[in-house]
């Protein structure tokens, strides 16, 4: 294999300069307006999804009015699904169950792939062949298709859902972390760890991961985005959770009404892309605060 | 409906009857022309071709172009003559006599004989999953090559409904007969049949090219040159089709948004006939064997708190009718009589109270799982619509999802569920379609559609019984009026609905079949009275 | 000679590759709950226990897991994916029918995404803080995190429903004028909205990998020595900087391309596309075991064809890189 780091986010890793991501990054990032806003807008969404239903307490389930009536034609704002549900109360519901599944899906994928990545960049030699082939094998397996046949084989519940979300999307994680392992193990004060014969796992988890969070930082919000989509897909195919209220949910069991109504798909799925757009922002603007060349210029 | 029943009385010929048919269906008023191609849409995607050995639509309505049958029907369940000029049902009821034409040939040229339709009798009751169709039937005679003789074990009030263009397509024997397992023979993908229309080409998943067979046994028919089904799996896809003129007959569509829209439409014409033989419903079936459904009184609270005018005129845009029985209304022996289970929330909190199911102390009473066949939009919408409406009962009502078909099969076949929406047709007759839900001797752990309800009363499988042997139509009906009050008192199920599904078709196209079978019977009198530009 | 060495070791690796994908595939199908027989049952509308017994016979499904697993891996090994027990047809022949379709929307929506997105990363890389370029990004952006199904269903109704240019399902039309030339119109005509909602997916990935590893090599010595003699900006940078601004973005289309492949499943479902994306969606749906198998087998075999390729075309184009 070539060393040429092949992330597919994209992204640049840190090169030679090493720090703590800190204050440096931060007013780097406060520069970049469009990194702003996107932090701004996912904390609004955020607080909705998790202000929303304690101080609204409604049943995003509850008939509350004639199927499919157009947003404005009554006293729910965004109008009501095929069933005659509240679409407003099913957004501000259905968020939380949606970002939880992002959260966690991103989680299960970086702490996977760091785990594996950090063993195979640090150990190196069989270690990291037999890591790399396992992360190898779950490239080439098609990602959609493989979580679509894991949700097959149990049921489709929210928790096999995020769990087949966070086993197929770990292997670009993995990769990212082995080349910075693989770097950074390298470096002067690595070696002076080792001198003093610091165990493994101390070096592993004090010394080098703080200095490769920065890449692997971005890499978990850009997942985050992925999972979100991801579920979104899944419960438009059918494979969702029809007892847990969430975006893609709302989207799947009103996909067939689309023709005559736009509301109850349009609108969860504006609230997905503007999730997923305003998590993107923050990745690129972490991204570009992380990586010192761009700081140069 | 009284009148129906005579008719349907009168022609399954009561007292050593000799219906001989009287002639050709009625033709159209304007002479037909000739030619033109229709493009016909549908969601299902077949298997195969051969309806001798898969039931269902998918394969019924192609393979009622593709294969002819002894008989055809008519819209108000008379039997009309097809491959059979003439029949005749014995006065014991043990023998019914076909005199098939003299002129049909299979698209390879070769003769329809009565040695087909034996062949094709043989392999339809030993492969079809409907045992039921000809069960009776100990031996087809072949007198002389346009004359077969079935012999019956006892009287069998459904055989002629059985020889329906989609429940017994003649097959040629000389393709057929060569020893391979009818059930994957490779002639499935594109058979030789005698019906209108020759399989051209069969993409699956994507379209079958019909073309008109010009050896057709029937003069001067079929019509139309060619015909493409299209499978477009998509509801909106499908309507948008049609739409655009694309498209110019969707059939089985129940998606009644776009029913709705289409119906506007001026080039546009949407038809609710022709799907009084499959008398398709959607219902609730409750396990009674587990609890707490094993108790009447709460199957009965169920079905009183499910709101059905919603479910017909809400859910389904008014476009719905309301099922009440095991029996699907548009079949004569459909009884008007009986308990409606209109919505009563209170009558059904008192059933549960007085069942000793009292609320806890967050209104719940206790909890049960909704199965559903996946990927079907209206029953994933009418197990959704449970959740909160059971709710008022303080039933705790869980969607339990199946990923996929198979995972439905193996819960509900084994018995591993609490309650579960299901389709199920009625297929013509009672003992075809209806009889397998509720007989106690059809309680077959791993079969799907047999009794999984489990379900056991001694008093219905003796009405079933008789009624399976009964040929009189008056004492037949008695006999299921008394069956059907039973069942829907037990409330082993609750019935929703009759799936509301629909023919559109391009107002230039003029004799789209709405007889009983609808588009499961030969398109062979359609013709494009102004074609599309 | 190293070469050869080392293309036999890489091929050998992607054999031991293929088969652990064969093998963990089986056994994670094989452990579903659920009777194949009863699929293959349930799919000709339900039947009797003896009907069941004689089709797991038939079929196999009587023996132990390890000799299913063995014949199976020794049919492979003679090219046969075996019978779908859906269409009860050669899984070799059901691919085959779809994968044509599938393979003409990714790599259109390949090459789409990837030139038009090196093109825009470049125009952003030149002037990285102009409000133009911001736009772009935010642009690429936006495409990126629109569900892909939303982003077809609104192509989908604006241009097939409310204004009509494009048609709304499949690959070909129903009624299809003869020769070759208005056959190949007519699937171009077909191919544009699907085309289009896979491509906007991935434009951003591109313009940004584009824009990252151009901003790099703009930065580099050799271009500074290359604007030091004097060459025209234009000069610069389409004939030195985006030659080696376009080695990663090469390489990522090389991954991606497999993610796309099975990617196309979403946009498939909403265009009615006769592809594998859809058999694939489909078979899950049914059960459909050995055509499953199939095509997680052929999308793992072509991923792993898509990196070998790739690969080597690194090795050809970069010289840097230089063998193990």
């Amino acid at each position: 294999m070539t060393t040429v780091n092949l992330n597919p986010a994209g992204l640049e890793p840190a090169a030679a300069e090493i720090c703590p991501p800190g204050r440096e990054a931060w007013r780097m990032f406060r520069r970049n307006i469009a990194a702003v806003a996107g932090l701004v807008m996912l904390c609004t969404i955020v607080l909705v999804c998790v202000l929303g239903p304690v101080v609204f307490p409604v049943d995003p389930f509850e008939i509350v009015w004639a199927p499919l009536t157009p947003p404005g034609e009554s006293e729910y704002l965004f109008g009501t699904d095929y069933l005659g549900r509240d679409v407003l109360a099913g957004i501000v519901y259905g968020g939380k169950a949606t970002l939880v599944v992002g959260i966690t899906a991103a989680l299960l994928s970086v702490v996977i792939g760091v785990t594996i990545g950090a063993l195979a960049g640090y150990h190196g030699g069989w270690v990291d062949s037999l890591m790399m082939r396992i992360t190898e094998f779950f490239q080439v397996l098609p990602a959609l298709l493989l979580a679509m046949a894991l949700i097959t084989l149990f049921s489709p519940t929210l928790t096999t859902i995020t769990v087949a979300i966070g086993i197929v999307s770990w292997p670009a994680v993995a990769r990212l972390a082995r080349a910075e392992f693989l770097r950074i193990k390298q470096l002067e004060f690595v070696r002076a760890a080792r001198a003093i014969s610091a165990s493994d796992a101390r070096i592993i988890l004090r010394v080098i991961l703080p200095n490769a969070l920065p890449p692997l930082i971005v890499m978990a919000a850009l997942n985050t985005g992925t999972a979100i989509l991801f579920e979104a897909g899944l419960s438009f195919l059918g494979l969702g959770d029809p007892s847990q209220m969430s975006w893609g949910m709302m989207i799947g069991s009103n996909r067939d009404y689309i023709l005559s109504a736009w509301w109850p798909v349009t609108l969860p799925g504006i609230a997905i892309f503007l999730t997923v757009l305003s998590i993107s922002l923050i990745g690129d603007g972490l991204n570009d605060a992380f990586n010192p060349k761009l700081r140069e210029r | 409906m009284v009148r129906m029943v005579r008719k349907f009385v009168a022609c399954l010929g009561l007292a050593a009857a000799l219906a001989v048919a009287a002639g050709m269906p009625p033709t159209a008023f304007a002479e037909p022309k000739p030619g033109g191609t229709l493009v016909w849409v549908t969601q299902f995607n077949p298997r195969h071709l051969n309806s001798a050995v898969q039931s269902g639509v998918a394969t019924g309505m192609p393979a009622a172009q593709i294969f002819a049958s002894p008989l055809r029907y008519d819209d108000k369940w008379n039997p009309q003559p097809y491959l059979a000029e003439s029949w005749s049902v014995a006065a014991d009821g043990l023998s019914v006599t076909l005199h098939l034409v003299k002129n049909a040939t299979f698209h390879d040229g070769k003769p329809v004989t009565s040695k087909d339709v034996a062949f094709s009798v043989k392999t339809v009751k030993e492969h079809h999953p409907f045992k039921s169709m000809f069960e009776p039937v100990t031996a087809v005679e072949t007198p002389d090559p346009y004359t077969a003789i079935l012999r019956l074990a006892h009287p069998h009030p459904a055989i002629l409904l059985a020889m329906s263009p989609a429940l017994l397509p003649i097959l040629p024997e000389h393709i057929y007969g060569d020893g391979q397992d009818p059930k994957t023979h490779p002639a499935n993908m594109k058979p030789i049949g005698a019906g209108p229309f020759k399989v051209e080409e069969f993409k699956s998943g994507d379209y079958i090219t019909l073309v008109r067979n010009e050896n057709y046994f029937l003069k001067g028919r079929p019509y139309l040159d060619r015909i493409v089904v299209r499978v477009i799996p998509d509801g909106a896809n499908r309507a948008i089709t049609m739409e655009r003129g694309e498209g110019h007959l969707l059939a089985y569509e129940d998606q009644l948004r776009e029913i709705a829209r289409l119906q506007k439409l001026d080039h546009l014409a949407v038809t609710d006939k022709g799907y009084e033989g499959v008398g398709a419903l959607v219902w609730l079936a409750f396990n009674t064997r587990k609890e707490p459904l094993n108790n009447k009184a709460v199957r009965q609270a169920i079905s009183y708190a499910i709101d059905k005018s919603f479910i017909t005129k809400a859910l389904m845009l008014g476009l719905g009718t309301r099922a009440y029985g095991p029996i699907a209304p548009g079949s004569p022996f459909a009884s008007s009589a009986l308990e409606p289970y209109e919505l009563d929330l209170d009558k059904a909190n008192r059933l549960l109270d007085e069942a000793g199911f009292k609320r806890g102390a967050d209104g719940v009473r206790f909890s049960i799982t909704v199965d559903y066949i996946p990927g079907s939009p209206l029953q994933k919408s009418l197990a959704e619509y449970l959740k909160p409406q059971l709710k008022k009962i303080g039933i705790q009502t869980e969607p339990r999802p199946s990923p996929d078909f198979p995972t439905w099969a193996q819960r509900v076949s084994n018995h591993d569920f609490d309650t579960t929406i299901d389709a199920v047709f009625n297929w013509g007759d009672p003992v075809i379609g209806v009889h397998r839900t509720y007989l106690s001797s059809n309680i077959q752990k791993g079969v799907i559609w047999s009794n999984t309800q489990s379900y056991a009363n001694s008093q219905v499988d003796q009405l079933l019984q008789q009624a399976a042997r009964e040929l009189n139509p008056d004492v037949r009906k008695q006999l299921y009026n008394e069956f059907q009050r039973i069942v829907v008192d037990d409330a082993p199920i609750s019935y929703l609905a009759l799936i509301p599904y629909r023919t559109v078709y391009h107002r230039g196209l003029a004799n789209v079949p709405e007889n009983i079978w609808g588009v499961m019977s030969p398109l062979d009198e359609v013709y494009w009275e102004t074609p599309p530009k | 000679m190293a070469l050869l060495v080392s293309l036999g070791h890489r091929l050998l690796h992607v054999v031991g590759l293929l088969l652990a994908v064969l093998i963990l595939n089986f056994a994670l199908i094989h452990l579903a709950p659920g009777d194949p027989a009863e699929v293959i049952a349930g799919t000709m509308g339900g039947v009797t226990e003896e009907v069941l017994a004689e089709i797991r016979r038939a079929y196999g499904l009587d023996q132990p897991f390890h000799v299913q697993l063995l014949t199976y891996l020794g049919r492979i090994a003679q090219g046969d994916l075996g019978y779908s027990y859906y269409f009860n047809l050669p899984v070799v022949q059901l691919i085959a029918e779809r994968v044509l379709p599938t393979l003409l929307l990714v790599l259109s929506a390949l090459i789409l995404s990837v030139v038009l997105g090196t093109f825009l990363g470049v125009l952003t890389a030149r002037k990285p803080e102009s409000g133009f370029s911001h736009l772009i990004t935010l642009f690429s952006l936006a495409g990126n995190s629109a569900p892909v199904f939303w982003t077809g269903i609104v192509l989908l109704i604006l241009f097939a429903s409310v204004w009509p240019i494009f048609p709304v399902t499949g690959m070909q039309s129903a009624i299809r004028e003869p020769g070759f030339l208005a056959a190949a119109l007519d699937i171009l005509h077909h191919l544009v909205l699907p085309m289009l909602t896979l491509a906007i997916i991935y434009l951003a990935q591109y313009s940004r990998l584009s824009r990252a590893s151009m901003l790099d090599v703009l930065g580099s010595d050799y271009i500074r020595t290359a604007r030091a003699k004097g060459l025209s900006e234009r000069k610069v940078i389409f004939k030195h900087a985006l030659r080696n601004a376009v080695l990663p973005v090469i390489t990522m289309a090389g991954l991606q391309f497999g993610n796309m492949f099975a990617g196309a499943v979403l946009v498939e479902t909403v265009f009615n596309w006769p592809g594998m994306g859809r058999l694939a969606f489909e078979s899950i749906l049914r059960r459909d075991s050995p055509t499953i198998l199939g095509i997680l087998f052929f999308s793992a075999l072509i991923v792993v064809i898509a990196n070998l390729l790739t690969d080597l075309a690194y090795r050809l184009v970069d010289p840097r890189i230089k063998l193990k």
